[in-house]
């Protein structure tokens, strides 16, 4: 995106105050991932505008809502301090079609509120012109991988965010529309940069959502993914 | 700078996981949170959904905070209304009571908004030097999550009418609020 200091400002009030809509809020989401002025002229509108969020007349939600919270973060309604909080492992089921959809839509809710959590990301390399991106989040919607498609590369990169386990490894994938098994694009990095060819399957099929499982060392040892813990819609830019 | 902030010393406990600073926290902010929840999405159920995922999303995200990011409210603040509208844009709820309301109810809320705010504060100056049209499509896309097309059709007025109104109405509070 290449636009002056003014207009990423701009585009930040916009996106803050929810009018920057469609694609182009997609394109500023990525922008605020590698840009540390862009992220903090959105902090800077969101203290100003959200000033009036927080001046509304309170209205005391009903109870089970607090319950309902409980039961999502501590398994229970009773309250207790560190207790362990869920996970969002998902078990893949290849033969199940359609596994991805509740998992993708949930990807795509956290992607938009991926921009207001961001810390510190590294800077952009200067790249291909990429058409396309990719993120896989943690359950904190931290940002763990940023994947971009040019025309004939993909582009990885682990962020700092990511605590890889030593003994394993994340495998790529892509999983199909068609129902078809997840085809493996190989080995995530466990951190910097990767590069690679453009895979052929990514133009040649009905894309879903990609996916990482966490694997033994070397890889998955069936073809399959072994435990997905993370996928991701692709992003047209 | 944030140090008067109530809510900060809660925060910072939630971000140790100390489940019943979290519970202080849910009970001094929810009542502001749903109230935005409601106003934008005018669905109770919705409203609610949000405010449960809003909440979750604190309690694994309260050590990412930083005081850069203003008072811990306007943190909470900023993630609900990102789930809002990740909910209203890319889940197409869209709900059709806001459609109905009329420009004179919208009007009337507005002000009402506008009475809740501290009169010492500086958006509330500025809001007020902005000009009426300006004023009303911002809190249209605020308050109501209204995008660019949906202020057009709520205030009748052609697309690029509004969208300079809303462009002018952010220039002209920046402005303001930078002076």
């Amino acid at each position: 995106m290449r636009l002056s200091a003014d207009a990423k400002h701009e585009l930040a009030a916009q996106y803050v105050l929810g009018t920057l809509d469609g694609p182009a809020r997609k394109r500023f989401e990525f922008e605020v991932m590698q840009d540390d002025q862009v992220r903090r002229s959105v902090w800077y509108w969101e203290q100003q505008l959200n000033q009036l969020g927080e001046n509304v007349k309170p209205l005391t939600p009903e109870r089970r809502v607090w319950l309902a919270i409980q039961q999502r973060l501590f398994g229970t309604p009773a309250v207790s301090s560190g207790a362990p909080v869920q996970n969002n492992v998902v078990t893949l089921q290849p033969k199940q079609s359609g596994w991805w959809k509740g998992v993708a839509a949930l990807a795509s809710a956290a992607a938009v509120v991926l921009a207001v959590l961001l810390g510190r990301v590294e800077p952009p390399v200067p790249a291909p012109q990429y058409t396309e991106i990719a993120f896989f989040q943690d359950a904190e919607q931290s940002p763990l991988w940023l994947l971009e498609l040019s025309d004939d590369t993909l582009s990885i990169r682990a962020t700092e965010r990511l605590t890889a386990k030593a003994n394993k490894d994340y495998e790529l994938w892509i999983v199909a529309k068609d129902g078809r098994a997840p085809i493996s694009l190989g080995l995530l990095p466990k951190n910097g940069q990767l590069t690679l060819a453009k895979d052929k399957y990514f133009d040649e099929l009905d894309i879903a959502v990609l996916a990482v499982s966490l694997e033994p060392l070397g890889g998955s040892p069936n073809g399959s993914p072994t435990e997905v813990l993370y996928t991701s819609e692709i992003i047209t830019l | 700078m944030f140090d008067s902030d109530p809510n900060l010393v809660m925060l910072r406990r939630v971000a140790k996981k100390d489940s019943t600073s979290f519970e202080q926290l849910y009970s001094a902010t929810s009542g502001i949170l749903f109230s935005v929840a409601m106003k934008m999405l005018q669905n109770k159920d919705l409203a609610e959904e949000v405010l449960q995922e809003t909440y979750v999303q604190i309690w694994h995200s309260a050590s990412e905070y930083q005081t850069g990011r203003g008072k811990v409210l306007t943190w909470m603040v900023s993630i609900l209304r990102y789930r809002v509208l990740d909910l209203i844009r890319y889940n197409k709820v869209r709900k059709n009571e806001a459609d109905a309301t009329s420009s004179e109810d919208i009007a009337l809320e507005d002000d009402n908004e506008f009475l809740q705010l501290n009169e010492k504060e500086l958006l509330s100056r500025c809001l007020g030097e902005l000009e009426g049209e300006q004023h009303q499509a911002i809190f249209l896309a605020y308050f109501k999550g209204m995008s660019h097309g949906e202020v057009t059709t709520h205030m009748d007025k052609p697309l690029g009418t509004i969208k300079a109104w809303i462009r002018r109405g952010l220039q002209s509070l920046q402005r303001c609020l930078s002076a």
